[in-house]
This record gives C-alpha cells, sequence and structure tokens, in this order.
C-alpha cells in the first residue's frame, strides 16, 4: 500500500515534471533577458561572453550581428550570458582560478577587476586597441591596465561624473544649480533646500562609496598608492569625511535610504523627490529613465562642485572592464572583437542611444545626430544635455586607480569603512578610523 | 465534570495559541503571494506589505510566468529532475552505507565512520575549488550530474539509517541466513521493506536539500537553459534588473512541489524519525 | 564458470559483503572529499596564483590576526550560542504541547509550522530582506509603527540585523527541530505521566521531571546539528544582504569570509587557512558534543 502510494507519488512528479518541460521546451530560445546569442553564421566561431548586467545581452550580440556583417570572413557566434552580478563574478573567478570552464570574454566590475589582475586571468589588449587611441579618451582604457604599461579591459562609457538636480526643489528653494561651483556653494544651497523645503541636498551612501571616491578624485588623490598598496589613511580621505559629516551635522545629506543609490529603497525616495541632487556618474541616467517615471522633464544636468574654483569639473567613476579571458581558443578574434565592440563609432552610438552611456569616443559628441537626437529618452528625460559637459572639460580627467590592492580595499570601504564614518561610528576621529580601517585590509 | 471543562478550556487555549503561531509562521509567504498580485515596481517604492488595492490585483506575473517569455519552467523541470534522481539514488547508497556501519563488524569501521563525520561537517564552500576542479577534470561542467556525483551519499542520511537500523534485532540478519538468504538478499529483501518509514523521513530531508541547494549548482552549470530553480530565482536579483514581477511570482510558485511532497509525506516522517532517528 | 562462481563466493561473503555496503561512500570519500579537503590543507600553506604558486609557510595564517577575521569569528560564535539558545527550549515546548492530549488539529498545525522549512533559501532571504526593508511601507516597520515607534533601518544597524537574522533562523527552523521533539515524545511512555498525574503533579512538574530528562537524547542531537548549522552559517547572511558585505560586517561569518576571501578577492591561500581554522574548529566542538552523546565509539545504548 505504502509503495503503491511512494511510486504513485515519484511517478506522478517525474511526468508532471516532463510534461511542463516538454511543454515549455520550444520557447527556450526566445528569451533575451538572461542568454542571448546573436543570429547564427554558418561556421562562425563559437563564443562564450559572461556579463552580470542584462542590458548588456543586447549590447553584445547586436555588435556580434554588425561584426559579422563587417568581417564575413571571420564570423562568430556569441552566447551571452547573465546573471546576478555577485554570484556571477564569484564564478568566474573559481573557473579561472581553476584554469577551466571559463568563458572567452567577460564584463568584470570595476571592484572586482583587481581580483582578475592580481594573477593574471586576462590577456593584454595593447595591440587591438592602438589604432583606436587617439579617437578616445585613453584615461578610462588605461584604468584597466597595469604598471607594466598594458591594457586589459575597455569600458562601456566614458562615466564622467555629474550633478543631477531636481528642478522642482531647486526652483523652490530659489537655488540655481549652474552658480554652484565650489562645494561650498554647494553647501550654502543646500542650506536654502533645506530651510526652504525640508528636504536634503544629497545622500551620502554607506554600501558603496561614489560622492567620497568623487570628492577624493577631484584631490587628486586615490585609494591605492603608486606600488598598489592601500592608502586610505590620507588626510585629504580624512578631510573628505570630515566635510560629508559637517553637511550630515547640517541636516544637508541624509544617508542614502538603503545604504546604496542601487537600492530599491532609494529608488523609492528619490522619485518620490525625496532628495534635491545626487552627484553620480552620466551612466546613472538609465536608472533614472527605468526607476524614476515621475521625475521625467524635472531633472537637469550641471557639473559637480569642486574644491578649488578653475579645477577641473570631471572626474571618471564606476565601470565596467570587458576584457579576454586567458586560455580562450581565439585570442585574436576575441581581443579584436571586443575592441571593435567597444571603439568603434557603431558600438559607442548603441551604447548611448540605447544603454545612456557617455561615448567614450570623442567624435560622438560633435555629432548632432547624436547629442540632438530628439527620439532620445535620455535627452528627452533631462533638462539640460550631458554632452555640454563633455565638450566643456575635455579628456584630460581623473580615474580612479583600480590596481594592486583596490579590490581589497573597495570590499573593506563599502562594507565597513563608510559605514562606520557616516552611521555607526560618527564621533570617532576620522583620521584614525582610517587608520583601523586601513589595518584590516587583507592584501 | 470539573475535570473536563478544564481539559476543554486547555484546548481551547492551545487551540488559539497555535492558530496564533501558525498565522505567524506562514506570515512571510502570504505577503509574498499577496504582493505576487501586485505590480514588482510597487514593491520597491511602497515596501513589501498586506497593502493591496484589489480593484488592481491581477494576475499579470503569473501570466508573465506562464508566457514562455522566460526560463522559469525550464528551470522548473531542471529542479525537479535533479531532485527526485538525487534523492532516489541517495536514499539507496546511503541506506546501503548505513546498514553496512549498523550491521556488520569490520576492520576500519571507526576510522571510515570518522570520515562520515568529517564529510558532514565540511560545508561546500570550504571545499569549493578543488572540487569544481575534479568535475571540470570528469567533463562535468554544465552537466546535472556534476551537481550530483559529489552528493549521491549523504553523511546525514548515512547517520539516519545507521541509527534506525540499530534499533532492529541481528537475530533477523542471522535467521535470514539461516533460511539461505544472501548478504545481499537480506539487505533488499528484509531489510528495505523494514526501513520504509525511514526512507520516508529522509525522502523529506533529501528532497528539501536538493531542490533548495544553491551554491555548488549554481557553480557547476553555465547554460540558462540547465540551472536549476533556486539558481535562477537568484539571477533575477540583479541590481540593475527589473524582474521582480518573475522573482515574487516565481518564488510563490517555487514552494509548491516540495510541499506537496511533505503533505503526502508527513505521516511517514513523524513515523521515521520516532521509529529510528534519536535514540542516543 | 568455476572462475565466476570463486568470485561469486568471494562477493557474497560475510566478510566481504560489509566493504560492498559500504563502498558508495568510500568511493565518493576518496574521489571527491579526501583529494578536496587535503588540497585545501595544501593551499593554506601556499601563495596561490596560478602557475606561479608558491610556497608561502605560516604567512596565510596571519589572517586569525585580523580584526575582520576575529570578528566573523565572534558572530559566527555569537549566531552559533543564541540560535542554540533559542533553537532548543522553544521547538521542545511547543512540540509537548502539540503532543499533549487536549491538542486538536495535530497535524495540520505541525504541517504549517514545518512549511518554512520547504522554503529555499533564496526566496526565504529575498521575502525577508523585503519584509525587514527601512521604507516606511515595509511590513516591519508597519507592525513597530502599530506601537508607536518610528521607520527602523533594520538590516543597517548591529542590534537589529541580529534580530532579523534570528527570527529568519526561527522562522525556518523550528517546525523542524519540533519534528524531532515530536518524535522523541513519542518514546516516552504514557504511563508515566499517568502516574505522576494520580500522584498530583502538574504539568509544569511534569515537564520539569519527565519531558526534559527522557527528551535529552533528542536535545543532545539537535544540539549537536544546531552547533553545526550555526557554524556553517553564510547563505541566510548573503541572501538577507545580497551580496556577501553586509554593513560594518554585522553579517559576516566565518564561511562568509572564507567566500570574500577566496571567491571574491582571489586570495586561495587565505581562504583555505580559515577553512582549516574553520574545520578544527567543527571538528573538535562536534567530536565533543558526539563523545557526550555516545554515538562514537560504538558504545550505544
Amino acid at each position: 500500500m505504502n509503495r503503491k502510494l511512494l511510486k504513485g507519488v515519484i511517478a506522478a512528479g517525474l511526468s508532471l515534471s516532463m510534461v511542463l518541460g516538454g511543454a515549455v521546451v520550444v520557447n527556450a530560445d526566445d528569451d533575451a533577458s538572461t542568454q542571448g546569442t546573436n543570429t547564427f553564421v554558418d561556421g562562425g566561431t563559437e563564443m562564450e561572453f559572461w556579463t552580470f548586467q542584462e542590458l548588456h545581452v543586447g549590447f553584445w550580440t547586436e555588435m556580434a550581428d554588425i561584426w559579422n556583417e563587417q568581417n564575413p570572413d571571420r564570423p562568430i557566434n556569441l552566447t551571452v550570458t547573465t546573471g546576478e552580478s555577485h554570484s556571477l563574478h564569484s564564478k568566474l573567478l573559481v573557473a579561472c582560478q581553476s584554469g577551466e570552464g571559463a568563458p572567452d570574454m567577460a564584463d568584470i566590475e570595476i571592484g572586482y577587476y583587481g581580483s582578475f589582475l592580481k594573477d593574471g586571468y586576462l590577456l593584454p589588449i595593447n595591440d587591438v586597441v592602438e589604432p583606436y587611441k587617439d579617437d578616445v579618451v585613453m584615461s578610462r582604457i588605461n584604468m584597466y591596465g597595469d604598471k607594466e604599461g598594458n591594457v586589459y579591459g575597455i569600458d562601456f562609457h566614458l562615466g564622467a561624473s555629474v550633478c543631477y538636480y531636481n528642478m522642482d526643489i531647486m526652483n523652490e528653494a530659489g537655488v540655481d544649480p549652474a552658480e554652484i561651483v565650489t562645494w561650498d556653494d554647494y553647501k550654502e544651497a543646500g542650506l536654502k533646500v533645506l530651510e526652504a523645503t525640508g528636504k536634503p541636498m544629497c545622500a551620502v551612501e554607506t554600501a558603496d562609496l561614489f560622492l567620497p571616491q568623487l570628492m577624493l578624485l577631484e584631490k587628486g588623490v586615490q585609494y591605492v598608492d603608486e606600488e598598489g598598496n592601500p592608502n586610505i589613511a590620507t588626510q585629504e580621505h580624512a578631510d573628505v569625511i570630515n566635510f560629508i559629516r559637517e553637511m550630515i551635522d547640517l541636516g544637508i545629506c541624509e544617508i542614502a535610504p538603503g545604504g546604496g543609490v542601487h537600492m530599491e529603497e532609494w529608488y523609492g525616495h528619490l522619485n518620490g523627490g525625496g532628495v534635491a541632487s545626487v552627484a553620480m556618474p552620466l551612466w546613472y541616467m538609465g536608472r533614472f529613465t527605468d526607476y524614476c517615471p515621475d521625475l521625467a522633464g524635472k531633472m537637469a544636468i550641471y557639473e559637480i562642485p569642486v574644491w578649488n574654483e578653475g579645477d577641473t569639473r570631471e572626474v571618471l567613476q564606476g565601470g565596467t572592464g570587458s576584457s579576454v579571458i586567458k586560455g580562450t581558443e581565439n585570442e585574436e578574434l576575441a581581443k579584436e572583437f571586443l575592441a571593435f565592440a567597444k571603439l568603434s563609432a557603431e558600438g559607442n552610438a548603441y551604447e548611448w542611444n540605447i544603454l545612456g552611456f557617455d561615448p567614450i569616443r570623442t567624435e560622438l559628441w560633435d555629432d548632432p545626430a547624436i547629442t540632438e537626437n530628439p527620439d532620445n529618452k535620455f535627452l528627452a528625460y533631462f533638462q539640460t544635455n550631458p554632452f555640454d559637459i563633455l565638450k566643456k572639460n575635455g579628456t584630460d580627467l581623473t580615474a580612479p586607480d583600480i590596481s594592486g590592492a583596490y579590490s581589497a580595499t573597495y570590499s573593506v570601504l563599502v562594507s565597513t569603512t563608510y559605514s562606520n564614518a557616516f552611521e555607526l561610528a560618527t564621533d570617532q576621529d576620522a583620521l584614525e578610523l582610517l587608520q583601523s580601517e586601513q589595518d584590516s585590509i587583507i592584501y | 465534570m470539573n475535570m473536563k471543562t478544564k481539559n476543554n478550556v486547555i484546548s481551547v487555549c492551545l487551540f488559539i495559541f497555535f492558530t496564533i503561531i501558525a498565522l505567524i509562521t506562514l506570515l512571510p509567504l502570504l505577503l509574498l503571494a499577496v504582493s505576487s498580485l501586485r505590480p514588482g515596481s510597487d514593491l520597491m517604492r511602497f515596501g513589501l506589505n498586506f497593502n493591496i488595492d484589489w480593484a488592481n490585483a491581477n494576475l499579470n506575473e503569473y501570466k508573465m510566468l506562464f508566457s514562455g517569455q522566460n526560463n522559469y519552467f525550464i528551470w522548473y523541470r531542471n529542479s525537479l529532475i535533479i531532485t527526485v534522481i538525487q534523492v532516489a539514488l541517495a536514499l539507496f547508497l546511503s541506506a546501503c552505507v548505513g546498514y553496512g556501519f549498523a550491521m556488520y563488524e569490520f576492520k576500519g569501521k571507526n576510522i571510515i565512520f570518522l570520515c562520515v563525520l568529517l564529510v558532514m561537517m565540511v560545508p561546500t564552500e570550504v571545499i569549493l575549488l578543488p572540487l569544481y576542479r575534479l568535475i571540470m577534470r570528469m567533463k562535468l561542467i554544465n552537466n546535472m550530474w556534476g551537481i550530483m556525483l559529489p552528493y549521491l551519499v549523504i553523511p546525514m542520511l548515512i547517520f539516519f539509517f545507521r541509527q534506525y537500523l540499530s534499533g532492529i534485532p541481528k537475530e533477523l540478519q542471522e535467521a535470514a541466513r539461516v533460511d539461505g538468504c544472501s548478504e545481499y538478499g537480506i539487505f533488499i529483501r528484509i531489510m528495505v521493506p523494514l526501513m520504509k518509514p525511514s526512507f520516508a523521513a529522509m525522502g523529506i530531508y533529501q528532497g528539501m536539500q536538493s531542490w533548495n541547494n544553491f551554491l555548488w549548482p549554481m557553480v557547476v552549470i553555465n547554460d540558462i537553459d540547465k540551472i536549476t530553480l533556486p539558481v535562477g530565482l537568484q539571477s533575477l536579483l540583479s541590481p540593475y534588473g527589473n524582474n521582480y514581477d518573475i522573482l515574487i511570482a516565481g518564488s510563490c510558485f517555487a514552494i509548491i512541489p516540495i510541499l506537496v511532497l511533505f503533505v503526502f509525506f508527513q505521516r511517514y516522517f513523524i513515523e521515521g524519525m520516532t521509529a529510528g532517528g534519536v535514540k542516543g | 564458470m568455476k572462475k565466476k562462481n570463486i568470485f561469486r563466493k568471494f562477493l557474497y561473503s560475510q566478510k566481504v559483503a560489509p566493504y560492498v555496503f559500504i563502498a558508495p561512500f568510500v568511493i565518493t570519500f576518496l574521489v571527491f572529499f579526501a583529494y578536496s579537503i587535503v588540497s585545501m590543507i595544501i593551499m593554506s600553506f601556499q601563495n596561490v596564483a596560478g602557475a606561479n604558486t608558491s610556497f608561502a609557510g605560516l604567512s596565510n595564517y596571519r589572517i586569525l590576526k585580523n580584526a575582520v577575521f576575529i570578528k566573523s569569528l565572534k558572530n559566527s560564535a555569537f549566531y552559533t550560542v543564541v540560535t542554540c539558545a533559542i533553537m532548543i527550549p522553544i521547538p521542545m515546548v511547543l512540540a509537548a504541547m502539540l503532543n499533549s492530549k487536549q491538542m486538536r488539529a495535530k497535524s495540520t498545525f505541525r504541517s504549517i509550522l514545518f512549511v518554512p522549512a520547504l522554503t529555499s533559501v533564496v526566496v526565504a532571504g529575498v521575502v525577508f530582506r523585503m519584509m525587514f526593508g527601512e521604507l516606511e511601507g515595509s511590513f516591519m516597520n508597519q507592525v513597530i509603527g502599530v506601537f508607536g515607534a518610528g521607520p527602523l533601518i533594520w538590516l543597517r544597524r548591529p542590534t537589529t540585523v541580529w534580530i532579523a537574522l534570528f527570527i529568519l533562523c526561527l522562522w525556518r527552523w523550528t517546525g523542524v527541530n519540533m519534528m524531532y521533539y515530536l518524535s522523541g515524545l513519542q518514546q516516552i511512555p504514557e504511563d508515566l505521566y499517568e502516574s505522576a498525574s494520580i500522584d498530583g503533579a502538574s504539568s509544569m512538574q511534569q515537564l520539569r521531571y519527565i519531558t526534559i530528562p527522557l527528551l535529552k537524547p533528542t536535545t543532545i542531537y539537535v544540539l549537536t546539528i544546531s552547533i553545526f548549522a550555526g557554524m556553517a552559517m553564510f547563505s541566510e547572511s548573503y541572501m538577507l544582504f545580497n551580496g556577501n558585505n553586509s554593513p560594518n560586517n554585522v553579517g559576516t561569518t566565518l564561511v562568509g569570509m572564507l567566500y570574500r576571501m577566496g571567491f571574491q578577492q582571489n586570495q586561495l591561500g587565505i581562504a583555505s587557512a580559515i577553512g582549516v581554522t574553520f574545520l578544527t574548529i567543527v571538528l573538535v566542538v562536534n567530536l565533543i558534543q558526539l563523545r557526550l552523546n555516545g554515538t562514537f565509539g560504538g558504545k550505544e545504548r
């Protein structure tokens, strides 16, 4: 009796699984969100690509199609797989560590990049970048490199940091963002905003590092020193923390709800007009169009404030280094495809039009078809044109140094340092705190 | 009469108390179920709660789930197949091992049993890389056998079956031998039927483990149409993607098979646990 | 034919049979686990860097002095102690109540309490993360709002993080532990209680003098698996924080630290040193446990 029941249930389970499987297996290829392929070309080289960002799947498959059109003698069939960011990076790292099972190419987030550089899991791509050298902002490319002058990765975007202002709040407070030049101006404006609307001027993250990193880069200071050792216990860093702490005490800076500007809580807060401005790179435009429908037409983009009048009002932040993984059987093809996708005019146009990424290729900044495109959802969303900032500040921009201990340092900064500095240990002397944080970095 | 009244009062109190506990227990799942009727973007803006505008409630998330526009049911099928195979094999193989430990004396028994305990204490995270290398060399990456092979003999199950069988008199084995039954015949024809309740108990246990396993399947499988349900659901958690609709509805739906399994077998589960497991 | 018979006889002999029975384990152990554990121990003394791997002596073990490592060790220990402290009495009392004669609808409640254990940690993590969200509308904030308390930032403050982790643990595992206790209770003879109540013992006294002492084997068993599960805790924290970075490492456990070193920062040598440390601790603690239990060493009752 019992056994019959057992058998029955197992049989039912199996047949249910077969039915389910059979019913939906036909649809497997329709899915474009978590895995994608380009239009199949007979005789094309099979290549695999891993990315942690769904939106990149469309980019890579589209670029493979264009590549195949232009290089009919060397076609590729690209399979792009995506997944949750942290797990995918860990999985990629395991594959690299074991020396087997890694894809041909992968997108690696800036915070993880150092882990992959450390033991030489990536292939230098100097030779394929060389032809594009004069057309692109090289500081963005050199950052994915080492001290010997090798470069390993290319980003999707320039990632120039700007300040996004909610103009409803600005107008209510009678503040003109165009007149904010220095951080002191910004603080003054913040006080006006607070008085008029009761809302904070800005937010600082405890689970990420964009605001303090921005301020630090403006001072020309990096999180790692020349030799690649952790270097967070600097006077400049302490000054930055003290400045942000002061803004928090004045009530013009809040801790970002959710602890970061990529959290569900934050998007709700931002969309609801809960904060007057946020300083983030230009790629953050896509978050506005995706998560803040209520702010359409109300946001304006201006240059970031600086410490001293006359400083360059632009730095580079965030990013993803697309790289060729060592051990691929198609080194040359992968490298060339990578450079083509990321550095060609076609690739840059796609990145801007579909993903809202500020192009790394400078000629696009002057192309009215790009900068004045009336159908572009990003240009339509914002009151001001982001290209004005890019053109004004040129190509000599400070990029974060992500070599050496950056990954280990980053991990400590976003899990403990800023959380302690702004939230849990606000009374501790900044330099002292930074010293003890630096001591806990394992490198 | 007095006694009876008192008993009734206790009975009602207990019932009310457990009703409250049960409600609290089900609360997170109810939240999930209610939320699956709301658009995913609402969750982000207003938080997970019971505030629901019934006029706007709809089954869109489930429609999306069943539309075939995503891999959800492929993951579902993969998980079902892996769970069924792994549970069946793990039960049989672990029962063999447990039987060996419980009914025989042999050289090296203690040392080998110590190894069982050792394996029980090693979380997958600790040996992830060497294990991955092995599976890679066996060419089992991206293959469901790669997920299952290292975990077909489960120390927890061995431990349990050994305990269970130590309650069965050895005379039974002797008597069967006298009747001319072979060593393996004894196991198959006499012991396995006796172990039925413990199979049910451990079937549920192992079913839970296999169905919900996350880290190891995530590392082993690359192809999106070969991954298991928890891995697939987690892949929807991309900080940039907007997949909460499928995630929430899918999470709700994911509980069903294991729930069915449990409801069917819970009577045997208790029976099996009681008769075997924990005697000290 | 004759050869086959000899082989058959050999295979079927009483001496060989036990080895055949335990063969599946021995094979799995030798193929997968022995190699893995040994290679972990070797790596813990190495500077692991692909082709440039070199001997590193004890330098990886310097991690034992690192502040974050010590914090993760403390976190794991704290989590283990507290979960043992709550995951034993609560299920035990619930089981005793559920087992009482006056109880109606036993199996229904039993099932309901078991349901959370059936949900995947991925699902549980997502639900709890959103329940404990810091929005005013998040469920937990609505609940404390009823009592007049303001919205809390649950997952970014040490105290509330621990509360969330313990509630998650309580929610998922109460039903399971209760099952163990329910089965333990089946073995206590009914007449013990009957004669006790004839002697005028209250139900409290019955619990104190009959139920708890006779449930000791179950308690030891539950304690053993709780210690192990507590020390190995990782995925709960990973899912609750959607990644392995909890604010100020409040939720970073020993295994979380190992995972971060090995599979996020590519420091396999250090990760292996943590692994060896972890195994040593768990092995010692559990062997003491099992010695008390009498399971190991073949002394069974």
